[in-house]
């Protein structure tokens, strides 16, 4: 045997029982798959949402959220209480932007009873319902970098969203529950100061933005943990019915405060739909952060221009709703919200469907779930932003 | 000039606040040592006027949870002048408001027509047992002395008669 052949078979020998060892290596560190189970308890999914993920090493190959551990029956309960009583009820489905759950209801009455509020209360309504809507995405912006690991942020929301908060107390009586909507108008007008006060909350939430853009979006952690994570391309969010902002992270341009003519206020102001080509987490983030501007700036234009006169229409006191349907439904601060009211003409609804925002947005979990890693999981159920309430109602 | 790295930039937003709350105070209320004053139209309990009650039974039949309890009876009252027919008034036996169950809508003291409830700020009456959270017709009088009169209203409302 000659010397090279010794070698070729020393290598063939060392490559053989490589090939071995590594073969054995996978027999042994083979993994059957796990299931995580995330929630119903756990402080990432704010509220008892149930995420069954089956991961495979790191890496999630199957994922699917399991909701209505809050189910309320809130289309039931409608069913059996009167109009005004419905009200106090649905401001608790999105309780963070209560006020803008009652809007398309009462739109909806209204539309049955084909009665209109007068210009003053729509503009009212209109300031209200973006007062909400910034209460509700300015604590996203601080709850998203809780859920990434960053405190810093929610201590600024929480101190600016208080400001808003109390400008819906000032107005209508309660922090989260304003029952304030009635049909036909509102319950009582603007508390004398209420203008002033909001011009000079409005310009604090600007500067609350800039700073949640210089301490979080800029941040370079920030960005490598959300760039190009749980993307949703066009045609998968139109597909699994998402709305509102996380479908215009997606590129689509729909808003249905501009698309639709309501008597509300919108189009008497100046403003922009923001659209965004990544359909990443941070693009839904952005466009909730360019939300948060734009509605301040809303608000400050309607507050310019509100107009004198009555806040009621001329409404009966005892309100039976003509028979007949409606469908009604608003750009609300997690997404398109509706509500289906058929009427018998009695003194409540004879069935209420509720569209919630939420519901929708997380049907796409298990699609955009699908290869993630662990970690991203929280950064993606934080992108989408749903608010348990509003899954289960 | 060299882009400032996002991590400094935030980290600056943070020294700001830092400044800004050691120099000019932070937001923070310390409750039970100071209090905030809630708006006029917080809704924190609601007051019995007991005189203007007729024990109609419209709170109790329109709140969204049932949780006001009436009874009541007719009385023969003197006559308001002198030689006419003794009126009949109606008379409150009880007037219970369970605010363990209440939600605080605000839908009673919007349906009474004789002005007999209304809306107070004050908050602080938890109790430590659940049952102490039924305020009988005396507890809710009492706090008929925190009702503060209405808000004026912002300009270019139309004044309402009422409430």
């Amino acid at each position: 045997m000659t010397s090279t052949e010794s070698l070729i078979d020393r290598r063939q020998m060392a490559y053989i029982a490589a090939q071995a060892s590594d073969a054995r290596v996978n027999v042994e560190l083979e993994t059957e798959g796990m299931t995580l189970n995330i929630g119903p308890q756990h402080p990432a999914t704010h509220g008892t949402l149930r995420i069954i993920a089956r991961l495979d090493g790191e890496q999630v190959v199957w994922a699917e959220p399991s909701c209505g551990y809050m189910h309320r029956g809130y289309e039931k309960l409608t069913e059996v209480r009167t109009y005004p009583q419905v009200t106090a009820l649905i401001n608790r489905i999105d309780w963070l932007g209560s006020f803008a759950n009652e809007v398309p209801f009462i739109l909806a009455a209204e539309k049955l009873m084909e009665i209109e509020a007068p210009p003053r209360a729509q503009h009212i309504r209109t300031i209200l319902f973006e007062l909400s809507r910034i209460a509700n995405v300015s604590l996203f912006l601080g709850d998203l970098g809780v859920q990434l690991g960053a405190v810093t942020p929610v201590f600024m929301a929480f101190r600016d969203r208080e400001y808003v908060l109390n400008l819906i107390e000032a107005a209508t009586g309660g922090r989260f529950h304003p029952n304030f909507d009635r049909i036909g108008g509102l319950k009582d007008d603007l508390p004398a100061g209420f203008v002033d006060e909001t011009r000079v909350v409005m310009k604090k939430l600007r500067n609350f933005c800039d700073e949640i853009e210089n301490l979080l979006f800029g941040n370079e952690i920030f960005q490598s943990r959300t760039r190009g994570i749980g993307v949703i391309p066009k045609d998968v969010a139109l597909q699994y019915g998402l709305s509102g902002a996380n479908l215009r992270a997606s590129g689509v341009d729909w808003d249905l405060r501009r698309d639709q003519s309501l008597p509300m206020a919108w189009n008497k102001a100046d403003w922009k739909v923001w659209t965004h080509p990544d359909g990443d987490s941070f693009a839904r983030c952005w466009i909730r952060l360019q939300e948060v501007r734009e509605s301040t700036r809303i608000v400050d234009q309607l507050l310019d221009s509100i107009p004198s006169g009555p806040v009621m229409a001329k409404v009966p006191r005892i309100i039976k709703v003509p028979e007949g349907e409606a469908w009604v439904s608003t750009e609300n601060p997690l997404g398109e919200m509706g509500y289906y009211v058929v009427s018998k003409g009695d003194l409540g609804p004879f069935r209420t469907k509720i569209r919630s925002a939420s519901f929708n947005n997380i049907s796409v979990v298990p699609w955009v779930l699908k290869g993630v890693y662990v970690p991203d999981i929280i950064t993606i159920l934080a992108s989408l932003y749903f608010i348990l309430g509003d899954i289960d109602r | 000039m060299p882009k400032l790295p996002g991590l400094v930039k935030g980290l600056g937003v943070t020294l700001n606040t830092l400044v800004r709350t050691t120099t000019k105070g932070s937001n923070t209320i310390q409750y039970p040592h100071e209090k905030e004053a809630p708006p006029i139209r917080a809704r924190g309990v609601i007051a019995l006027r007991e005189d203007n009650c007729t024990s109609c039974m419209l709170c109790a039949r329109s709140c969204p949870d049932w949780c006001i309890y009436i009874e009541g009876h007719k009385e023969l009252a003197p006559p308001r002048r002198a030689g006419g027919k003794p009126r009949q008034v109606n008379k409150l036996d009880r007037f219970d408001i369970d605010y363990a169950l209440c939600m605080y809508c605000g839908i009673c003291v919007e349906v009474c027509p004789f002005d007999a409830l209304f809306w107070s700020p004050e908050y602080e009456y938890s109790e430590p047992h659940i049952a102490d959270l039924l305020h009988d017709k005396n507890k809710l009088g009492e706090w008929m002395e925190t009702v503060p009169e209405a808000p004026a209203l912002e300009a270019g409302a139309e004044k309402k008669g009422k409430k």
